[in-house]
């Protein structure tokens, strides 16, 4: 069983003399299909499979010579290759490890095949993904998929946006646990290490069904890494650095494991300063902010983190646990913060890194355990899950209205707890079925401190039952069907300003007192949501139909809010009478390869019966407009095309478009479209990979170029759009530094190559007329031992 | 005769996308309402100097393409010199201090009858007892469909 066989065929390649290049090819040896991402290491020499199952190991001297490939999902190999002249391509067959307890690895099937036999569409992220486009912020280096897309904060922060959907209509799943932070703030960026992480699963589309609330638009799920290899130890630091924002950045993991134990751990330190913009001067409005230098002035930032994780695996059980904090202190722009324009004595320009009013505040800190147990034709699966999200907004303390200079500058405080605990069975009754029922519950509380008051203290419960079986009608024709049902409970605090306020009583006298705010309410919510779907498989071609219920609790400022959001000039006001989110989705894919080319195409429709919308009334309060949140029903559709070749061996094109289409059908805003709408957008690349030369091994060059068309499409408040062009290059390529058999790897990269000033529709600072970055050079380093 | 199929399964979706993206651009209001103080009877101007314990009649011109909804009118304290004023002036401002009984007026009415062009006419009586030095003068209207729009000027309260 544990057999490889390994044969050589007439492919001739090799150079005339000592040094000779090995070429091959690595094949499931049941399945007969390629396995991307194995390891082939030898002495001195390494190199990783492609989607294409293909390997290449350049400047290999004659004689033979040792390899052990190995694959998560496969049991390892060693080998002996006879390197010589006359040598062709070799392929290798592995054998799937039944043995090994990742439950992708016990049918023996590659990632790769498992989406392609799910109804639902997704993508799968792998860490040669995330090295090759690594950017500042994890949404940031998702942003080539198409589909995918973010809200910067900034230079060092974002949020996750799935085809225009984004703040808590995207799940952000972190090992098994959905992140849970003040994730509806405009300013708020995702608290998560980019570093560390092996694989993410991203899904477009509805994904309630096993994700529970929030899985409108999509997940990204960040899965667990890899266990690694009994009797192993390894590591890896890596270094970045930028010149836009003169960052600073360096991160370090090790892994090892004994027999059944394994540890992991891992620190990361970002530094950066203020980012520089392609202009001078930002006219906002009628105002006028002259920039320093480019430097959009305070907005520097750092974030330090430490991950911790304890892990045992041995026959029928494997658990983990991870300890995890995220610590980041980011600056906001200083002449304006939302859309309130600043004035202030701070020297901002003294140093363009320290980080001045208004600045947040956030540290994350998370405990998981993920354990697995394989009985028979059960696999039981538990993740539990507690998080402590702390966050702090300071600005320089203002009187506003009735409110007298505050005392200090502790604006917003918010201290959330969030424990998970999720269960479910995968019974396998026969080769066709595998039955999943599980539960989820999840209980939120949430506190607040600080002069502004904006969103309620809360406690949330919440908790869902769900089955569903994917059914293999044969090896080909796949069918998924599952029902969820939820249940929760919002209870949501009083609160009262902390000063008087002038009332004029409709009798003609004046009375003054701490207004209300926020009342003590608890709310009730059930939900059915639902998903069925088919997949085929033919030779080159996947077809995938589904439809999708989803749904989401409302927010407890969307229910109870009824304040002054001063940054953005607003009274906000919540609905009590708020219902659950509902959505419905139909998508369609159809993905295709042959020897020449890809294509793959995913359309969807969408319809919400109640999307909640935070529509700008024509109405005062107190001399700010009052912003009421509002259901209506919205129409969407959209999707992506992509398509590649291989010209030549070492020319690959590739070409991407994303469009969503979105009209409120009723209420106050009908046929206007969605806030953050994405403009049509399209992505072509070119790469082309060189042969080694001197000691560079596999130099990749790559030239991206971003079309993004006018986002005319907007609602109030929004301004339009126009469109822009964007390139980026990179260069990278592969060091023998250490004689350890992995290279070093390292990469160029120049991001907006021309300097070019332009505008995102969804970037935070969109709002008061900031550009985006202008260009920046980074050079990255990866270096294994 | 099967990459006919496969051809059509490819080329039909695509085209419904593209043809779908011409959307209709349906008559949606999307345009914003204006505010001005530059006229002859838009009061106050930059860096106006009232007097307390008198009267004014604060003026300025709105207009929306279609139907005015709402305006307001803001005063509030600068002696932190937290904020400018957006008439492009540059007003002299005196030394930061501390409010003690600082001026607060807020103000909101709706514009009956909609119409496309109005003029806000408030009167406005300045207090005596009320700390002197640099306001804030903000008005803001909006239009039936919640566009808004916002001017600001720097004034002078004296005594």
């Amino acid at each position: 069983m544990l057999m490889a066989w390994l044969y050589i065929g007439l492919c001739l390649q090799a150079s005339a003399q000592e040094l000779h290049t090995i070429n091959g090819v690595i094949i499931d040896a049941h399945t007969q299909s390629p396995i991307i991402g194995a390891n082939i290491i030898g002495d001195n020499l390494f190199a990783v499979s492609s989607d294409r199952g293909e390997f290449s190991i350049e400047n290999v001297p004659q004689g033979p010579k040792k390899f052990t490939i190995t694959h998560i999902g496969y049991t390892s190999q060693q080998l002996t290759l006879e390197v010589n002249p006359n040598m062709g391509r070799v392929n290798i067959e592995l054998v799937a490890s039944v043995t090994n307890l990742d439950e992708v690895e016990l049918y023996g099937k590659t990632e790769h095949r498992k989406a392609q036999e799910l109804s639902t569409i997704s993508v799968g992220v792998n860490k040669e993904f995330l090295e090759k486009n690594r950017e500042n912020s994890l949404m940031q280096t998702l942003r080539k998929i198409p589909g995918v897309s973010t809200m910067t904060i900034g230079s060092g922060q974002s949020k996750p946006t799935i085809r225009g959907l984004g703040f808590n209509r995207v799940s952000v799943v972190q090992n098994g646990i959905k992140h849970e932070a003040q994730q509806w703030g405009n300013d708020h960026g995702l608290e998560i290490d980019q570093y560390g992480i092996d694989n993410i699963q991203i899904i477009k589309g509805p994904a309630s069904l096993l994700y529970g609330s929030d899985a409108i638009a999509g997940v990204v799920d960040i899965q667990p890494p890899n266990i690694p290899l009994p009797n192993s130890f390894g590591g890896e630091v890596n270094l970045l650095g930028e010149t836009n924002n003169d960052l600073l950045g360096v991160s370090a993991g090790i892994q090892t494991r004994k027999q059944n134990w394994f540890y992991r751990a891992r620190l990361t330190y970002r530094d950066y300063g203020d980012y520089k913009v392609p202009t001078d001067r930002i006219r906002y409005e009628s105002y006028i902010f002259e920039l320093h230098e480019n430097h959009l002035r305070n907005t520097a930032g750092r974030e330090a983190n430490a991950s911790f994780s304890i892990g045992f695996a041995k026959d029928d059980i494997k658990s983990e646990t991870f300890f995890s904090n995220v610590n980041a202190k980011n600056g906001f722009f200083a002449n304006a913060h939302g859309l309130e324009v600043r004035t202030s004595t701070i020297d901002y320009d003294g140093s363009n890194r320290d980080v001045d009013l208004p600045f947040h505040k956030v540290n994350h800190f998370k405990v998981i355990n993920n354990t697995t147990l394989y009985k028979g034709k059960h696999t039981l699966h538990l993740d539990l899950g507690y998080q402590n999200n702390q966050r702090e907004e300071h600005s320089e303390p203002v009187p506003h209205g009735y409110m007298p200079t505050p005392p200090n500058s502790r604006e917003r405080i918010f201290t959330k707890n969030t424990f998970s605990i999720n269960a479910k069975d995968t019974f396998r009754p026969n080769a066709k079925h595998d039955v999943v029922f599980g539960m989820d519950a999840e209980l939120q509380n949430n506190n607040i401190g600080g002069w502004g008051f904006l969103i309620p203290e809360y406690d949330r419960y919440s908790a869902g039952v769900f089955a569903y079986d994917h059914f293999k009608i044969n090896e080909n024709f796949h069918l998924q069907a599952g029902l969820r049902y939820d249940a929760g409970l919002v209870e949501t605090k009083a609160y009262y300003d902390w000063f008087t306020s002038t009332i004029n009583n409709p009798n003609g006298t004046t009375s003054y007192a701490r207004l209300q705010r926020a009342q003590d309410k608890s709310l009730n919510f059930g939900n059915l949501s639902g998903s069925v779907g088919i997949s085929y498989l033919s030779k080159n071609t996947t077809y995938k139909i589904n439809l999708g219920k989803s749904f989401r609790m409302p927010l407890a400022n969307e229910l109870a809010s009824d304040g002054v959001n001063y940054h953005m000039y607003r009274y906000e006001r919540g609905n009590i009478d708020l219902d659950p989110e509902e959505s419905y989705q139909v998508d369609l894919a159809i993905d295709h390869s042959n020897q020449w080319f890809t294509l793959g195409i995913s359309p969807f429709v969408n319809l919400f019966d109640n999307f909640i919308y935070l529509n700008p009334t024509p109405n005062y309060y107190e001399t700010l407009q009052i912003y009421e949140y509002t259901q209506s029903k919205v129409f969407r559709f959209g999707g992506e095309v992509k398509a590649g070749s291989n010209l030549t061996d070492a020319l690959h094109l590739e070409a991407s478009l994303e469009y969503v289409y979105a009209r409120q059908t009723s209420g106050p805003k009908k046929d206007f479209t969605l806030p953050f709408s994405p403009p049509l957008s399209g992505l072509f690349s070119i790469n082309y990979q060189f042969k080694g030369v001197l000691f560079f091994q596999q130099p990749l060059i790559t030239i991206d170029f971003r079309a993004t068309a006018a986002q005319n499409e907007i609602v109030p408040p929004e301004e339009r759009t126009e469109g822009y062009q964007a390139f980026n290059l990179s260069a990278m390529t592969q060091l023998p530094l250490f004689g350890n058999g992995k290279p070093m790897q390292m990469r160029v990269k120049l991001n907006n190559v021309f300097n070019t000033e332009y505008y995102d529709h969804t970037s935070f600072y969109r709002l008061i007329d900031v550009p985006e970055p202008g260009r920046n050079l980074s050079v990255s380093a990866t270096i294994p031992f | 005769m099967k990459l006919l199929v496969k051809l059509l399964l490819i080329i039909l979706p695509i085209s419904w996308l593209i043809s779908c993206s011409n959307g209709d651009s349906s008559s949606v209001d999307e345009e914003k309402p204006t505010i001005s103080i530059n006229y002859s009877e838009g009061f106050p101007q930059a860096c106006e100097e009232i007097q307390k314990g008198q009267s004014y009649t604060f003026k300025a011109m709105v207009t929306d393409n279609m139907e005015l909804a709402a305006y307001s009118l803001n005063i509030h304290h600068n002696f932190d010199h937290h904020t400018h004023d957006d008439q492009g002036a540059q007003c002299e401002l005196s030394p930061i201090k501390n409010a003690v009984n600082p001026m607060i007026f807020m103000e909101n009415h709706s514009i009956e009858n909609g119409g496309t062009s109005y003029e806000i006419n408030l009167t406005v009586a300045i207090p005596n007892d009320i700390d002197i030095g640099d306001y804030h003068c903000a008005f803001s209207v909006t239009d039936a469909t919640g566009w808004q729009s916002r001017t600001s000027i720097d004034i002078k309260i004296v005594d």
